[in-house]
């Protein structure tokens, strides 16, 4: 593997669980991953199957969606909407022949600091096995 | 115009200066050239929370003629408001400028200074791309109505009533009952741990009857809802005279209360109304009004026996009330008529509120008896019950009282219709946020009090009926506008095939189909704009303001540039 590869994960973060969970995960002094690049939307659920792809093809080697627990969603049944939309991508993304390992759904409240650590220091070494993204500047959208 | 925006990053004493090199990222926005012939003006600052700090971006904007503002600092949680406050003050559109969150998101979790500071490269890129395709939102206030209407007449009502009354708040109950009171007032002060004068609810009614701020109607029922925050119209029906009233109001406040679970035959309850079985509200009744405790026969009963946790495996929930009761009533019964023989067949002893435990000790002190059981069941007023240690048993009783669960009311999945306020698993009206926000709904403008949100003791429902009308004094201000979120959700209209998905996953009821011209229409005022409505649309006419596609997607290439 290339020692010089630089995962890089966009993450869509939901404004009122997860990436206040990464604010947790900095106020607390945890270190993860330099690979991680937070966007904030207010729901998890306004990330529509378009952004992953987009996302993708725009050469994020992962594409991470941050959420609030099912049942926590601050909009109620946001979540599960997310949920099974980015079911169906994954599906997409088999389908077509593509890693559908390059997405990842994760649930992450507001108080789980450390979980977001270990969630993107876990799927950045993910990734890492991974190794670049194939599409990466072949294929635009 | 040529754009201009400002990046201010800031310092934030050590926390950003001493882990990233500032001036390796001001030097390299300032010569990178990947926005066309965008202009960038691109500064550090010690803190620019401070009032300097405030005071020199504010000047800042106003002498460059900024046309857009991204500002690197900490989480949009902390000074997100504190910047579009400065924004507000000059020349910029508040929606123009964007908070990058370098402290949490880099400097906190990057001890290496040269990853850190390429991280926020790419943030503040990113950033920078994003806000040039922002666009101007204005927010616009509207009027409000400051009158609140209350459903339901018992003491949590009565009491979040009263509350707004005192603030001179006009309040409107109303009430499906010929009386106030509810159920509190069959049991006068029986309940009411604080003040056991039995006269207390009468109280409480004759206040509100001559409270010249609060208008009564007896006998109604709420048929119509229609608005939102701010802006309610109700309509109410009289049930006797079919006359139906229209009101206006600005908040809402349900305090519709609960019924008692009714025991089946299938789950081992099989005895009829000749028998001496009776609930704990019959038992309370009888013991508040100071009657006589007699059986059916005219006969006292020689022994009692208190069947706990009626109905809780069925609900699958414990009401937490009942053991409290039950424990004032065998005190109670025992106080009067010490020879009667008591005996109570629980599962756990529930006893949450301040002075339970004392209730209890006073109970094993006075000699009832407890026997723990497994599972009970009833014939007649045989109790049958099978033992911690699996044995089966059954004994007679003169008479047997029932603690049984407290279950949403009647009338609730009407109300949760019209009101637009969902139910939880257990069928009573559900809060917004069950720790943080306990009395609000998803509905902004709706409140839920007392038992019709869930089993809750008398005092815990009037401390929740204020911490409602608390929040209606402090949203809906006398003669002030309210600001409706402006990120909100918009259609483009040419786009809408009018299909409804968004209608089904919108829990808001902010979507409505146009059916003459075949399309969908967003209400604006109760959109909250979380976006899901985007993420189900076909046919992309969805646009949610402040986080439309090309705002996000800029942001992606950039940061992945």
């Amino acid at each position: 593997m290339n020692k010089e590869f630089k995962p890089r994960i966009t993450s869509f973060l939901c404004k009122w669980c997860s990436y206040t969970g990464a604010d947790l995960a900095g106020t607390s002094r945890l270190q993860y991953s330099t690979s991680i690049i937070p966007l904030q939307v207010m729901c998890s659920s306004r990330v529509d199957p378009v952004f992953l792809l987009k996302a993708y093809l725009s050469g994020s080697d992962g594409v991470l969606l941050g959420g609030c627990h099912p049942g926590d969603c601050h909009y109620e049944t946001g979540n599960y909407h997310t949920r099974r939309r980015f079911a169906l991508v994954k599906e997409v993304f088999e389908s077509l022949g593509l890693e559908s390992e390059r997405l990842k759904l994760s649930w992450i409240s507001a108080s789980e600091g450390p979980k977001f650590a270990r969630v993107a220091n876990e799927y950045t070494e993910e990734i890492r096995k991974l190794g670049e993204n194939p599409t990466r500047k072949s294929i635009f959208l | 115009m040529k754009a201009k925006v400002g990046v201010y990053v800031c310092e934030c004493g050590p926390n950003i200066a001493g882990k990233t090199d500032l001036d390796e990222i001001i030097t390299y926005l300032s010569e990178f050239r990947g926005f066309g012939d965008v202009e960038l003006v691109v500064r550090k600052y010690g803190f620019l929370c401070s009032n300097q700090g405030k005071e020199y971006l504010e000047k800042e904007i106003r002498d460059l003629g900024l046309t857009h503002l991204v500002v690197g600092a900490c989480s949009p949680r902390d000074h997100d408001s504190t910047f579009k406050d400065v924004c507000g003050k000059t020349q910029l559109n508040p929606y123009l400028y964007k908070i990058i969150n370098i402290r949490e998101h880099c400097t906190w979790v990057i001890d290496d200074m040269d990853k850190a500071t390429e991280k926020a490269k790419s943030y503040l890129r990113a950033g920078i791309a994003r806000v040039l395709y922002q666009s101007e939102l204005f927010e616009s206030p509207i009027d409000v109505n400051p009158d609140v209407l209350v459903i339901g007449g018992g003491v949590a009502g009565m009491e979040a009533a009263l509350a707004l009354a005192g603030e001179n708040r006009s309040v409107t109950i109303v009430e499906k009952n010929d009386t106030l009171g509810g159920r509190a007032g069959k049991l006068r002060g029986f309940s009411f741990q604080e003040f056991n004068k039995p006269e207390q609810v009468e109280k409480l009614i004759e206040t509100i009857l001559g409270n010249p701020c609060i208008n009564v109607f007896l006998d109604s029922e709420v048929t119509s809802v229609i608005g939102f925050l701010g802006n309610f119209e109700i309509e109410h029906v009289s049930l006797e005279s079919k006359v139906i009233t229209e009101l206006f109001c600005g908040s809402i406040i349900t305090a519709t209360g609960a019924d008692l679970y009714e025991t089946t035959e299938e789950s081992g309850f099989k005895y009829s109304e000749s028998d001496d079985v009776y609930n704990s509200m019959e038992i309370t009744e009888m013991l508040s009004s100071g009657d006589e405790i007699t059986l059916r026969s005219g006969k006292e009963p020689e022994t009692i026996a208190i069947v706990h946790c009626v109905g809780r495996e069925e609900l699958g929930y414990c009401s937490g009330v009942c053991c409290t009761v039950m424990m004032k009533t065998a005190n109670m019964i025992k106080a009067r008529y010490p020879d009667i023989r008591i005996t109570q067949f629980y599962r756990d002893i529930c006893l949450p509120p301040s002075g339970g435990q004392e209730l209890y000790a006073a109970a094993r002190s006075s000699g009832v008896n407890f026997v723990k059981v497994q599972s009970t069941g009833l014939s007649g007023t045989t109790v049958k019950f099978k033992e911690k240690n699996g044995d089966e048993g059954e004994q007679f009783f003169d008479m047997v009282l029932l603690a049984s669960a407290l279950v949403p009311s009647k009338d609730t999945p009407a109300l949760s219709e019209l009101l637009g306020i969902p139910v939880d698993e257990t069928g009573f009206f559900q809060e917004a946020h069950r720790m943080t926000n306990p009395s609000a709904t998803t509905t902004d403008g709706v409140f839920i009090v007392g038992t019709s949100q869930g089993p809750r003791n008398i005092s815990d429902s009037m401390l929740f009926a204020r911490a409602s009308a608390g929040q209606i004094l402090t949203k809906l201000l006398v003669g002030e506008k309210l600001v409706p979120e402006v990120a909100v959700t918009e259609i483009l209209e040419a786009y809408c095939t009018g299909c409804g998905n968004c209608l089904d996953v919108c829990v808001y009821g902010a979507i409505y189909p146009d059916e003459a011209r075949g399309i969908s229409i967003v209400n604006e005022a109760i959109c909250r704009g979380c976006g899901n409505c985007y993420g189900s649309c076909p046919s992309g006419a969805l646009r949610t303001k402040h986080f439309t596609n090309i705002q996000l997607f800029r942001e992606v290439d950039e940061a992945l540039r």
